[in-house]
């Protein structure tokens, strides 16, 4: 009998990197109904802006560049944060334009977009950042280990999971505490009252999207280094969140929140056991969850239903 | 790694203009005619991964084909015919490596396949070569089954497999850090021999298995299988995980500062999955066929044409997988002027139970090219991370090496059931 | 935008005009491949897929079910053939049987549970279901021969009665394939068009609706799902003939995505002709431009996404707007709001 406890710590943090990706996927299918595909495109773009932040990339051989790799790896960290995001938000508010033509349309149309932006920001990314596997260089400070009751474990992963804790409460107070939270909210519910009550639409709209995407870039900075970068990550890393949503129920902060939380403890709990399985136990749940509630843990009846 | 622009999908070059006529000509003008008098060239395809989980060790192994045909060609070519080549990517895909085979035979006018890192993508073309009797050389793909129960009379495999890596480790490690092995096998055909053979040998020498964990490709997030072997505390991890994922357990093993105790045995390292990782990523004992540092005869002048040809590329030395690339077509072009013909039956028959001189392979030992497998039975060097580098790119110490007899691998070779000639149709490259 | 409900309200003749030509096509393909440099390998490959998105425009375009896990079905079959071959007997309706009915198990298990959903959930769910048979394909490795695939499956010949012929050569079994597909679209066209049909198409207008007129409507969602994992298996099954072996990848969500990709591109959601038209420009895009430029799949998702954006009626709609003076085409192909 082997002792659970790090495997459950292990879970947990791993939880709360999920909850961290699907955070801005739930966002957009509250508020916009669209289920997004590209969540995980956006999440990659993300990383791979902030790769070029770090590490120079195209501009590494210019006399800019070597300026630039001088400062310390700190600081150029820091900034990767705020700019990788920021950019995959624009990337985002970029495919909103795109779905316009798909508003008023069955949800379908949304959901065949994204997936072939998918397929084009998989492509572009190739042909951009070439097909390898690359690496995130991380600062010293936070890439190192720690003895924890007699286990090593890595204080990346605790920095990561922290950090999606306080990613988590400053969206959730920002929707519960400011007016455009408020309004955001109210966009979900009814977005014919907030039309009426005199708010551009088209602009929440454009806002959510850039926000719920500059969410997935950020998730994608900080999962990255855990997870490896390659083209494809998009692709890996939008299922997991869209089983969390569905797990959820979808368009529900907390019940993203939770599921996460709970896919990662089931696949740290199976890790312990039998490895090969653990992705497996994300569909499981899956099935399970749906065969008692249809509309997932905290799900509410949607138009997307129709 | 490569700064070389590689199309992922296909790429045509080789000797001169007229592969680049081909490629602007296009599909729709494929069938060229021949002026009389000039020899058609031959045409070898290409199978490399160009991208997926093998993408950098494929573009080693597809830069040592070229060199090996540029240099074919600067002789004159083969038979007084020019070499030319088809890339296509195959994308550490079976599926893709089947549909690729059959487009190189039947489109692309190949008269001979060459590559593969991934065992999958090696078996799928090996069956589609199969039935047109087209032959295959397996340059980099290491899984026993290859020469073993999925050998067929058209393939040959010019790596060594992972039952000649282990007999090169085990016994002496299980003397060194004790009988308590745990392993860590992707979860593939390759790992899983790989595997097998170290369970064999285990259980031959007086270890034993505390636990094998399955690590699925693909797989980035080592922590859950790192926390059991904390828990469970073994003497020896023998690790079987290949390709990028081995980067990234190497780098969370590194993090973890555990790469010192316990003691890791990689039955095989590929020289493009370290290359450019910190010194201290390379902990562990591994097996490898080759080191640009061999203190032999010829070892010098290959590193400098490899330098010469590829001054671009990041990877400034080269390694076991471009060495495999090589040393495949090479002898696949020698084959062709021993037999005199490109007929496929001749070329084999020149290729099955050949010597080749140790001065040939750069190796410390003769190789021969085994008639009842097709694998190349030679020397294997085990090495670990080199303390005293004598330059930048200087990472392996090598340790020991092996002749090919002791560490031959016998059970696969049981296993084995070429297809007769008959069975195998005649084809004319 | 016209829509697959403006076909006529006529019964559909068996065999019609389109038919004819494609099946003149296909007897011709061995000598039309090789003439624009092409390869006979290609031929099947695009027989298969259209048998498979035929099949599946039964369930996205007339039901409007949209599935996004439906090349684990393909999978499926291809295993079935390959274990029939490998432990039962070496034969091909044998195979052919074995592959038809483990895809229509599987369609049926998860069509049970599937059936009582709409709209997203239910493309999400077939996701999710997807991703699980792809999971254990790669999983079960004493059975599926896990990542590296199921390999070694013969190409038995095709026997009929006395006559026996071998599929070993890529033209007969080219032919043979050809064969099915023609089978299966005129059995497809006969069923869009019975009164089975129209069913389908009324849920996708409007679910609810067609339940108060009294029809049990999961029952219909469900055995329109079985029978296109049904003729999804009998896709696999020639599939794994073509390769002579059975992967997993086929199974991944990005495979199941192309399907839906190509049917869409070729006119799926307006004519039963759009699955045929959206296959053969994908696979001879694959070939003739993929062998041109590396960024051809960003080439084609772009088309893809502007198809979405501007016009979802596809190459089928294109080609009806051109020919609306045509008589097969009547002039109720008017612009309607609806949309699939």
């Amino acid at each position: 009998m082997i002792d659970l406890l790090p495997h459950i710590i292990n879970g947990l943090t791993l939880g709360l990197l999920f909850a961290l990706i699907a955070l801005g996927f739930t966002l957009i299918v509250g508020v916009m109904e669209v289920i997004n595909l590209a969540h995980g495109s956006l999440f990659a773009l993300g990383a791979y802006f902030a790769l070029t932040v770090i590490g120079g990339g195209w501009f590494a051989g210019t006399p800019f560049g070597a300026w630039w790799l001088s400062l310390p790896l700190g600081l150029r960290y820091v900034l990767a944060l705020a700019i990788g995001p920021a950019l995959a938000g624009l990337a985002g508010m970029l495919l909103e334009l795109c779905l316009r033509p798909t508003y008023g349309k069955p949800p379908l149309y949304g959901l065949l977009l994204t997936f072939g932006a998918a397929l084009v920001v998989e492509e572009l990314i190739r042909l951009v950042w070439g097909t390898g596997e690359q690496n995130l260089a991380l600062p010293q400070s936070i890439n190192s280990a720690f003895l924890l009751n007699g286990m090593i474990f890595s204080s990346y992963r605790f920095f990561a999971a922290g950090f999606s804790i306080a990613a988590i409460a400053a969206v959730w107070l920002f929707l519960e505490r400011t007016s455009t939270g408020a309004v955001i909210k109210a966009g979900a519910h009814d977005s014919e009252m907030v039309r009426a009550l005199g708010y551009d639409l088209a602009k929440l709209r454009l806002l959510v999207f850039g926000f719920g995407a500059g969410l997935a870039g950020l998730a994608g900075v900080v999962m990255v280094p855990i997870w490896g970068l390659r083209p494809h990550v998009g692709v890996d890393i939008v299922i997991p969140a869209f089983l969390i949503i569905v797990i959820g129920g979808v368009g529900s902060f907390w019940g993203a929140v939770i599921a996460a939380l709970l896919v990662g403890l089931a696949m740290g709990i199976t890790g312990a056991y039998a490895a090969a399985w653990a992705t497996m136990s994300m569909y499981l749940l899956l099935i399970a969850v749906l065969g008692f509630r249809s509309r997932g843990l905290l799900g509410r009846k949607s138009a997307l239903e129709n | 790694m490569s700064k070389t622009t590689i199309s992922r999908r296909v790429l045509l070059g080789g000797a001169g203009a007229a592969s680049a006529v081909s490629l602007f000509a296009g599909p729709w003008k494929h069938n060229r005619v021949w002026a009389q008098g000039a020899a058609k060239p031959l045409r070898i395809g290409i199978t490399a991964d160009a991208s997926g989980m093998y993408a950098n060790s494929g573009a080693s192994d597809k830069r040592g084909m070229m060199m090996a045909i540029a240099e074919a060609n600067e002789r004159g070519g083969v038979l007084g015919r020019k070499v030319e080549y088809v890339h296509i990517d195959t994308e550490t895909t079976a599926a893709t490596g089947s549909r690729v085979a059959e487009r190189m035979i039947s489109r692309e006018q190949c008269g001979f396949l060459v590559g593969a890192v991934h065992s999958g993508v090696a078996n799928a073309i090996s069956q589609v070569a199969q039935k047109y009797g087209v032959i295959y050389l397996n340059t980099n793909s290491s899984s026993p089954t290859e020469a073993g129960q999925n050998c067929h009379r058209v393939k040959f495999v010019f790596d060594g497999n992972g039952t000649n890596f282990a007999k090169a480790a085990v016994k002496s490690a299980i003397e060194r850090f004790g009988p308590d092995w745990m392993l860590l096998t992707n979860d593939y055909v390759w790992g899983h021999d790989t595997a097998k053979a170290t369970k064999a040998l285990l259980a031959e020498y007086g270890g034993k298995v505390m636990e094998e964990i399955l690590i699925p490709q693909g797989t980035r997030d080592f922590t859950s299988a790192l926390l059991k072997v904390q828990q469970r505390k073994p003497g020896v991890i023998s690790a079987a995980v290949g390709g990028d994922d081995q980067k990234a357990m190497r780098q969370q093993v590194v993090q973890l500062k555990m790469g010192d105790k316990p003691a890791w045995i990689n039955s095989q390292q590929d020289w493009d999955d370290v290359y450019g990782l910190p010194i201290d990523n390379l902990f562990g004992v591994f097996g490898t066929t080759w080191y640009y540092r061999l203190d032999l005869p010829g070892v010098a002048d290959f590193v400098k044409r490899y330098q010469a040809m590829y001054p671009e590329t990041a990877m400034r030395s080269p390694g076991n997988v471009f060495y495999n690339g090589y040393m495949a077509v090479r002898e696949l072009l020698g084959a062709v002027e021993r037999a005199g013909s490109s007929n496929n039956i001749a070329v084999i028959k020149a290729l099955e139970g050949h010597k080749i001189s140790a001065r040939d392979r750069m190796q410390h030992f003769d190789a021969t090219i085994d008639a009842g497998t097709h694998q190349v039975q030679q020397t294997i060097y085990l090495a670990t991370a080199n303390k005293a580098p004598k330059e930048k790119d200087d990472l392996f110490e090598i340790l020991s090496q092996a002749k090919a007899d002791d560490v031959r691998d016998i059970d696969s070779a049981k296993l084995c059931k070429l297809e007769t000639y008959e069975q195998t149709p005649s084809f004319d490259a | 935008m016209i829509s697959l409900s403006d076909i006529p309200a006529r019964p559909a003749a068996w065999i019609t005009l389109p038919m004819v030509v494609l099946a003149t096509v296909l007897l011709a393909t061995p000598w039309l491949l090789p003439a624009i440099g092409l390869y006979q390998y290609l031929g099947i490959e695009i027989a298969i897929w259209i048998i498979f998105a035929l099949g599946f425009n039964l369930l996205f375009g007339y039901t409007g079910l949209h599935s996004f896990g439906h090349g684990a079905y393909l999978g499926i079959g291809a295993y079935a053939f390959g274990l029939f071959q490998q432990n039962v007997a070496v034969s091909l309706w044998g195979g052919l049987l074995a592959a038809m009915l483990a895809a229509g198990v599987a369609g049926a298990l998860v069509g049970a549970f599937l059936s009582h959903r709409r709209g997203i959930y239910y493309a999400l769910l077939t996701i999710g279901f997807g991703q699980i048979f792809w999971f254990l394909a790669m999983k079960l490795h004493r059975v599926t021969g896990g990542e590296d695939g199921l390999l070694g499956i013969p190409r038995p010949p095709l026997t009929l009665g006395p006559w026996q012929v071998a599929l070993t050569d890529n033209r007969a079994l080219f032919y043979f394939a050809a064969a099915l597909l023609m089978l299966v679209l005129v059995l497809g066209w006969r069923l869009a068009n019975s009164p089975f049909g129209r069913v389908l198409q009324a849920i996708r207008q409007n679910e609810i609706r067609a339940r108060f007129v009294g029809y049990e409507v999961w029952r219909f969602k469900w055995t329109v799902f079985t029978l296109s994992a049904m003729l999804a298996g009998l896709a696999g099954s020639l599939l794994a003939m073509a390769q002579q072996s059975a992967y997993p990848d086929v199974m991944s969500l990005h495979q199941s995505g192309l399907v839906v990709m190509m049917v869409l591109v070729g006119g799926g959601l307006v004519s039963f002709w759009g699955p045929v038209l959206g296959v053969i420009f994908y696979f001879v895009a694959r070939d003739v431009l993929g062998g041109l430029t590396e960024t051809w799949l960003l080439w084609y998702g772009l088309i893809f996404m502007a198809m979405v954006m501007l016009r979802p009626e596809g190459l089928a709609g294109m080609l009806q707007s051109l020919g609306r003076r045509s008589p097969r085409h009547p002039q109720n192909a008017t612009p309607a709001t609806e949309a699939a």
